[in-house]
């Protein structure tokens, strides 16, 4: 219960945050040639959710495997090989979080005691920079997590091997299930130049493919 | 010492399955620890920074725009239109297939994302008609990486923004040679199909291509938008990016209706008069308008691109720590001074590089390779009297290349996933026209012209400063 309410969270921190990027960057655009105006701190608020939503989505990207790797060697090892292989890596892993963690808090006590604002929002920088730490704590978190599921062995690796894997998988099913509508028979003929509004129906209606 | 320990370790580490994002940032503090008396704080700090540079910051509305419109939907349009102009031609299918994945390519910067648009659906559709699923599967794996090559391109932003090059002049540079690649593959399918006597559609009809024309036309106004856009001075590339997300938004759920609260919503219903539905459109989406902002497949889509958003920049972000490293340990001046003095002319130079970022692109994420090669390769081809725009296109050729080379070609991945064919069996099937892109990799590595004829005719020439 309590994984699924953070496991929203996460998701709608990331959602909101690309959405927030992309209409600040988009409203000025529209600010300048409209209304001929512009707001100074935008970009600068751009960067930062961009920012945001990279250090703190990492950790999310460990969670569900988003992040990439190559497997293909591994893969070809026999099992208990591997399983020491990935824990090796599972250690660099760690480490690396370690090792940035402790450089991100040093950075950001210092900008906290000596209070600098950031460059053009009238707020201290450690608000923004804030996120380095907690990110890195996060991801580590979520390394320390895989590794204990690696040794458990509910996990198998800690990389993806390609960015479209997700997308494979749902277009794979996508597929059956038009297979299957297939055998129900598509009924569409062509709209006519009005967009398509029917995305369930079988492919390529009117030169079918199939035909 | 320290960069024979930088490339070894970053290697082994690649290879037994970290993430590539750890492997280039776990090799590079290791090194600066060991060697160099940067602080950990700066080290930290580099991490953020990377968000910080204007250029990256096209990336992520990039890769939103793109996961608005890489719908099965709106990847059918294309091929109905595909079809509609090439299909009547003898191997017509598979050419239609090419020509579909050149339009998406210049609806989405990725090439994966291409190959499963597009193959997904017009691989069955081939093997329907009589293809072979070897055919098939080569040609839609070979086609797909056309998606980093057509503007809009991830992996120019990120040379862009390694070189500092103009992100505009990287994306006119690539019209050309996608063009040209495209059509090669094609005339490699017409004469593969006059051999082997593949099918050709029937001929659809003028009315068939203006109307699937015209539905495809949304989608593809999108690349007039981003290339006219920063051509014509209107905004940046990092707004034009922005712009182009907003605007794939809008066709996604409002014309396509691919997608959100008017999801299945005719335009037209059989008996309604033309105004009737003109009123009740406009009145659809302005009473759909803010839940469309936080409909369920909005949100979704937005979760997609963030996925990949921070995936691609963590990457990225890591692979700038481990070119700062490589700065300050003076490698790329030693790789320059070395290939200088060894009296290396420009074109066994660009061969060097060539069998580099092969070899490289087995291992590594295109972007995250550039963000490294391109450091140590640039300095010296300017140098050597180089275009950089030039440089940049061969780069993002071999990447292309390095895609669909074994054993570690994400392509080759994609396609297998896609069609349940062994990796192996996607290699052989994609073979013959690997040896049709590496014929077009000679082209565009030693005919400058293909790269740098239409930017500098658009923009003026490049000045190397």
């Amino acid at each position: 219960m309590l994984s699924k309410i953070i496991n929203r969270l996460e998701e709608s921190v990331i959602a909101f945050l690309l959405a927030a990027m992309t209409i600040i960057t988009f409203s000025q655009v529209v600010a300048r040639y409209v209304f001929n105006t512009g707001t100074v701190w935008a970009l600068e608020l751009t960067t930062f959710c961009f920012a945001w939503l990279v250090l703190f989505g990492m950790s999310y990207g460990v969670k569900i495997g988003a992040h990439i790797g190559v497997d293909a060697f591994v893969k070809m090892l026999p099992k208990p090989t591997q399983r020491v292989l990935t824990l090796i890596a599972a250690a660099c892993c760690l480490g690396y979080a370690v090792i940035l963690f402790v450089g991100a808090w040093e950075y950001w006590a210092k900008i906290y005691k000596i209070g600098i604002e950031a460059v053009d929002l009238p707020i201290p920088r450690w608000i923004p920079y804030s996120i380095l730490p907690i990110g890195l704590a996060l991801l580590f978190y979520r390394f320390a997590e895989a590794t204990y599921l690696i040794v458990t062995g509910k996990r198998a690796t800690l990389a993806a091997s390609h960015e479209s894997e997700e997308a494979v998988h749902e277009h794979a099913e996508e597929i059956k299930r038009e297979a299957h509508m297939d055998l129900g028979g598509g009924t569409g003929g062509g709209t006519g130049s009005e967009p398509d509004t029917r995305s369930s129906d079988p492919p390529g209606k009117d030169p079918d493919p199939r035909a | 010492m320290a960069s024979v320990v930088l490339f070894v370790l970053v290697l082994v580490l690649l290879l037994i399955g970290t993430p590539i994002a750890i492997a280039l940032g776990f090799s590079s503090v290791i090194v600066i620890l060991l060697f160099s008396d940067d602080s950990l704080a700066s080290i930290a700090l580099k991490l953020f920074e990377a968000m910080e540079h204007y250029t990256l910051l096209a990336i992520p509305f990039f890769i939103l725009s793109s996961a608005f419109l890489s719908t099965g939907g709106v990847a059918r349009r294309i091929i109905r239109f595909a079809i509609a102009c090439v299909g009547h031609f003898r191997g017509g299918l598979a050419i239609s297939s090419v020509f579909a994945c050149m339009l998406f390519a210049a609806l989405s910067g990725s090439s994966p994302a291409t190959v499963v648009a597009i193959g997904s659906i017009v691989i069955a559709g081939m093997r329907q008609v009589g293809y072979t699923r070897d055919f098939a599967a080569g040609v839609v794996c070979n086609a797909g990486t056309l998606g980093i090559l057509i503007p809009p391109s991830i992996v120019m932003v990120v040379y862009a923004a390694a070189t500092d090059v103009s992100v505009g002049r990287m994306f006119m540079a690539g019209v050309i040679p996608g063009l040209m690649a495209g059509v090669m593959l094609m005339i490699g399918i017409y004469v593969a199909a006059r051999i082997k006597g593949l099918p050709a559609q029937p001929w659809a009809g003028l009315r068939e291509i203006l109307q699937s024309g015209g539905d495809a036309f949304w989608g593809l106004l999108l690349i007039v938008i981003i290339l006219g856009g920063i051509y014509g001075g209107i905004f940046t590339p990092t707004e034009a990016a922005a712009v182009a997300a907003v605007y794939a938004f809008i066709i996604a759920l409002f014309v396509y209706r691919d997608m959100g609260p008017l999801k299945e919503r005719r335009w037209r219903h059989d008996d309604e008069s033309i105004p009737a539905a003109i009123v009740r459109n406009i009145a659809l989406t302005l009473v759909y308008f803010v839940p469309a902002l936080v409909h369920r497949d909005t949100q979704k889509t937005l979760l997609e691109a963030g996925r990949v958003t921070l995936m691609l920049m963590f990457i990225i972000a890591n692979a700038l720590l481990f070119a700062h490293v490589l700065t300050t340990e003076r490698i790329p001046q030693g790789i320059t001074d070395a290939i200088l003095s060894a009296g290396l002319t420009p074109w066994m130079f660009l061969i060097v590089v060539n069998l580099l970022l092969l070899a490289g692109g087995q291992f590594m994420e295109p972007s995250g390779l550039l963000v490294i090669v391109a450091p140590v390769v640039f300095p010296i081809a300017i140098e050597l009297g180089i275009d950089p725009i030039h440089l940049g296109i061969i780069m993002v050729v071999n990447m292309e290349i390095g895609m669909i080379t074994p054993p570690v070609g994400l392509n080759l991945f994609v396609t297998s996933g896609i069609t349940g064919m062994s990796v192996m069996a996607v290699v052989r099937a994609a073979l013959p026209w690997l040896i049709i892109l590496m014929v077009f990799l000679v082209m565009v590595t030693y005919i400058p012209a293909i790269s740098t004829f239409l930017p500098n005719l658009m923009f003026g020439p490049q000045i190397v400063n």
